[in-house]
């Protein structure tokens, strides 16, 4: 007993217990971070996979029988007591039951897109070939029958069958071609609309505000109207000419449209025009899965979202949180390291410089939301109204600076992220030898010379790791940019083709902002919750490629500048 | 290769046999008077009387922390850089007082140029370390810059050991090279005084032999002072010896007679070993 008690008291002052202590609470870590992921790039990415659709007879006890077309979400078990409670008419034996959520889709025929089953009701449960499933601009997901495909209202395809043979495969092709054609159009009234009259409203603006300035300073003479008017006319004679055309190709694109049975057997007629893909999941083999799934991926980080958020892609947000913290970063960098520098090199260390580092540093800690109202009332509110009359007097009373943007938004996160850049760079300039200061000292140099050449190249790993710090919080942060550029949906790129191609005081998306958006604020919270953890696993990788260049950058730094070995 | 060496060190020993020196006979290059010196409170310097001879290499001996470091940072104000250090007396370089109102301090240090203890080059190419001092003058011109370079080099006989490799990172080279390398950097700049701040203490046998074989060397061109631990090495390179304790500058003379016939007490036991 004796040598017992000896060993674990031995055993304690070894420090054994601590280091499985550490191992134990970094184990956990490691397991939570892991764990988070995998469940959030589960969640999000099965979202892209063409799921089956199933099509079975579904009746509950004691109510009529019908037919049920839809996709499983998931499955739960819930005791029998509650689905009697909700008035469901179960037999005593059950004690448990199988409930899945089912996709039906078709919200425009049937109001909602998901029903709850309960699995033991489900019969003859089959795969069709022919069953197909759409995404569309509008109303969500379509499953149902081809029956036939018209153009300008005649039908050119039809078929009655709804097993492959050959004349619901021919009317399939005939109607694979439409989307194509549709789609084809599509793209060219996207491009017009948006590129080409988004120009030249972008032009007509610019002559608007022009002719508004000259006439607030009083030198709108005759002639300059005139010149004015002059090029007014030509932008809008090319606006005539792309509405010409875009009518045309609306007329092109309604030309047809396709005849759909639905679950309940009832025919629909649908223009193709609204079609984004069609595709038959259950005639797929795994490969043409895959190719199909890579593709939806693809769409997913390259196109603008549809339908208030819930469909398509989140590029415009990507764009927006990259540019950001891009724009943060270039602000925040000079602005923290030229205050450490003061701070360390500088000031003399009294009790105000003292005073001075203790509030920076509980600057990092006001919660950010703080920020976002300082940015709001400071910047924008009082800043960004006086820049708007100094400068933008002729767009007042619609505001340019005077409400959020990009640029606020850009400013107030390297606000509130500047404290990590000072603390990292102080601590990097006081790793600075002595020696080598002073031997640059003794050559002649002044202080800022030394501090030019020498010191502030070997603090730039510290720097570096600051801006790390700060492009980390800085990406991550939702709060304050709600109330200081971020919006919803922005019609375009704050980065684009016209003059002066970054455009600071524009609204913009943000990956952080879009999660809450579409997770919460959506009218269709169920379909859009995979895309909620699709774009939070797209943030988080965002955040860590962010990271992941600055830390590269920060190693070539420290192998540039490696510390002497003092 | 050790052969060179100690032919060259007996060189010099028999040229300060053949003909004794005498300081009155001297250039003054610095005179110091009545120098105080203090951290703090404390009195680091008390009253220093003494000058550093023209082109020629005096060495400071003494215990550590008898002053002989701080005394050496005043010749280009290096203390200045320390907190609570005061001063009161006189350096002058030449005829002017290298403390008086306004005096360009960057400029004084251009003029009295400094290498420390421990190597510390720059963690720029070895081109860059010896070109730093004059890029800091604003001299850009390549070909200026590339003639300076290497005269400066090959005053720091670093020359043949690095022309090949100007442009690599100075901090791969040995620790004796580096030494060497910051000695390049100061001669450089063509200061009128070199201060070498126990330049050889942190370095191997033979860097050491090799840095004292550059003083004799660069001794033609530069006034040199020198602090250094090693009375032999004191010995050895110097024409000139000041022992210093306490912050009292004990005995100055020149080297030959200081270590041979000392004419203080205090002298004789330190350099016979009785303490230090």
């Amino acid at each position: 007993m004796k040598m017992k008690k000896k060993s674990v008291s031995e055993w304690v002052k070894s420090g054994d217990p601590w280091v499985w202590l550490n191992a134990g609470a970094v184990a956990i870590s490691v397991i939570m971070v892991v764990g988070l992921l995998l469940l959030i790039a589960v969640r999000g990415l099965g979202h892209f996979w063409p799921a089956d659709v199933v099509e079975s007879h579904y009746a509950l006890p004691g109510e009529p029988e019908y037919n049920i077309v839809a996709e499983r979400v998931e499955s739960v078990e819930v005791p029998a007591a509650q689905l009697r409670e909700a008035g469901i008419d179960i037999p005593d034996h059950h004690k448990l039951m199988q409930r899945t959520l089912m996709k039906t889709g078709n919200r425009d025929v049937y109001g909602s897109d998901f029903r709850w089953v309960i699995d033991e009701y489900l019969t003859e449960t089959q795969r069709p070939e022919m069953m197909f499933t759409a995404e569309r601009r509008e109303w969500g997901n379509l499953y149902g029958y081809l029956k036939a495909v018209k153009e300008n209202g005649t039908i050119v395809s039809e078929t009655d069958d709804l097993t492959p043979t050959d004349s619901a495969l021919a009317t399939w092709s005939v109607f694979e071609q439409s989307i194509e054609r549709a789609a084809r159009i599509f793209d060219e009234i996207h491009q017009i609309e948006k590129k080409d009259i988004g120009k030249i409203n972008y032009a007509l603006e610019r002559i608007r505000l022009e002719q508004r300035r000259l006439e607030l300073e009083g030198k709108l003479t005759p002639a300059a109207e005139a010149d004015l008017a002059a090029e007014r006319s030509q932008y809008d004679e090319e606006y005539k000419g792309l509405q010409q055309s875009l009518i045309d190709l609306y007329a092109q694109i309604n030309r047809d449209t396709f005849i759909v049975q639905v679950m309940d057997g009832t025919e629909h007629e649908m223009p193709v025009a609204k079609i984004v893909h069609a595709f038959r999941p259950n005639a797929m083999n795994v490969a043409q899965k895959m190719s199909f799934y890579f593709t939806k991926v693809w769409e997913f980080l390259s196109d603008e979202p549809r339908e208030a958020n819930t469909e398509g892609g989140v590029f415009p947000a990507i764009f927006g949180t990259v540019m950001m913290v891009l724009l943060m970063t270039v602000l925040v960098t000079p602005f923290g390291v030229v205050a450490a520098v003061y701070l360390r090199e500088y000031a003399a260390q009294g009790w105000v410089t003292r005073t001075i580092r203790i509030a920076v540093n509980n600057l990092a800690g006001v919660p950010s939301i703080v920020y976002g109202v300082f940015g709001l009332g400071f910047f924008i509110y009082f800043l960004g109204s006086g820049i708007d009359q100094a400068f933008f007097p002729e767009a007042l009373p619609s505001p340019t600076f005077g409400t959020g943007g990009l640029m606020w938004a850009s400013i107030t996160l390297a606000l509130l992220t500047v404290p990590v850049v000072i603390v990292a760079t102080e601590e990097g300039l006081s790793r600075i030898p002595r020696n080598v200061r002073e031997g640059s000292l003794a050559l002649g140099a002044t202080k800022f010379e030394t501090l030019w050449r020498v010191v502030l190249p070997m603090a730039s790993p510290a720097i570096m790791t600051g801006v790390i710090l700060a492009v980390a919080r800085a990406a991550g942060e939702v709060a304050p940019l709600m109330l200081v550029g971020v919006v919803k949906l922005a019609p375009s790129l704050p980065l684009d083709g016209n003059y002066p191609y970054i455009h600071l005081d524009q609204k913009f998306m943000h990956l952080g902002f879009h999660i809450y958006d579409v997770g919460f604020q959506s009218p269709n919270v169920e379909a859009a919750r995979p895309l909620v953890y699709a774009t939070a696993l797209l943030l988080v990788i965002v955040i860590a490629l962010l990271n992941l260049s600055a830390v590269t950058i920060r190693n070539h730094l420290r192998e540039k500048y490696k510390s002497l070995e003092m | 290769m050790s052969d060179v060496k100690t032919h060259s060190i007996d060189i010099s020993a028999m040229q300060r046999s053949q003909q004794a020196l005498r300081i009155e006979d001297e250039t003054v290059c610095l005179s110091v008077n009545d120098l105080h010196l203090y951290y703090g409170e404390k009195e680091a310097l008390k009253g220093v009387n003494m000058i550093i001879p023209e082109k020629k290499v005096t060495a400071f001996i003494g215990p550590s922390g008898c002053g002989k470091s701080t005394l050496l940072r005043c010749f280009n104000r290096m203390n200045d850089l320390v907190d609570g250090c005061r001063i009161t007396g006189q350096i002058n370089l030449r005829d002017e007082n290298i403390y008086a109102k306004g005096t360009d301090v960057a400029e004084l240090r251009r003029r009295v140029g400094m290498v420390f203890q421990k190597p510390n080059p720059f963690p720029k190419s070895i081109y860059e370390n010896v070109a730093y001092g004059l890029r800091i003058q604003g001299i850009n011109k390549k070909r200026l810059l590339d003639e300076t370079v290497e005269w400066a080099l090959r005053s720091a006989a670093l020359w043949d050991e690095v022309k090949d490799r100007l442009h690599e990172s100075a901090l791969g080279m040995s620790g004796g090279q580096q030494q060497r390398l910051v000695i390049a950097r100061t001669v450089a700049v063509k200061p009128e005084v070199l201060l070498l701040d126990e330049p050889a203490s942190a370095l191997d046998p033979i860097s050491t032999l090799k840095i004292e074989e550059l003083i004799h060397e660069l001794k033609n061109e530069f006034t040199i002072a020198i602090v250094t631990h090693n009375m032999q090495q004191a010995a050895r390179v110097s024409d000139y010896t000041a022992f210093m304790y306490m912050g009292d500058l004990i005995e100055f003379g020149d080297t030959n007679t200081l270590f041979t016939n000392p004419s203080k007490q205090q002298t004789e036991d330190y350099i016979t070993g009785r303490y230090g």
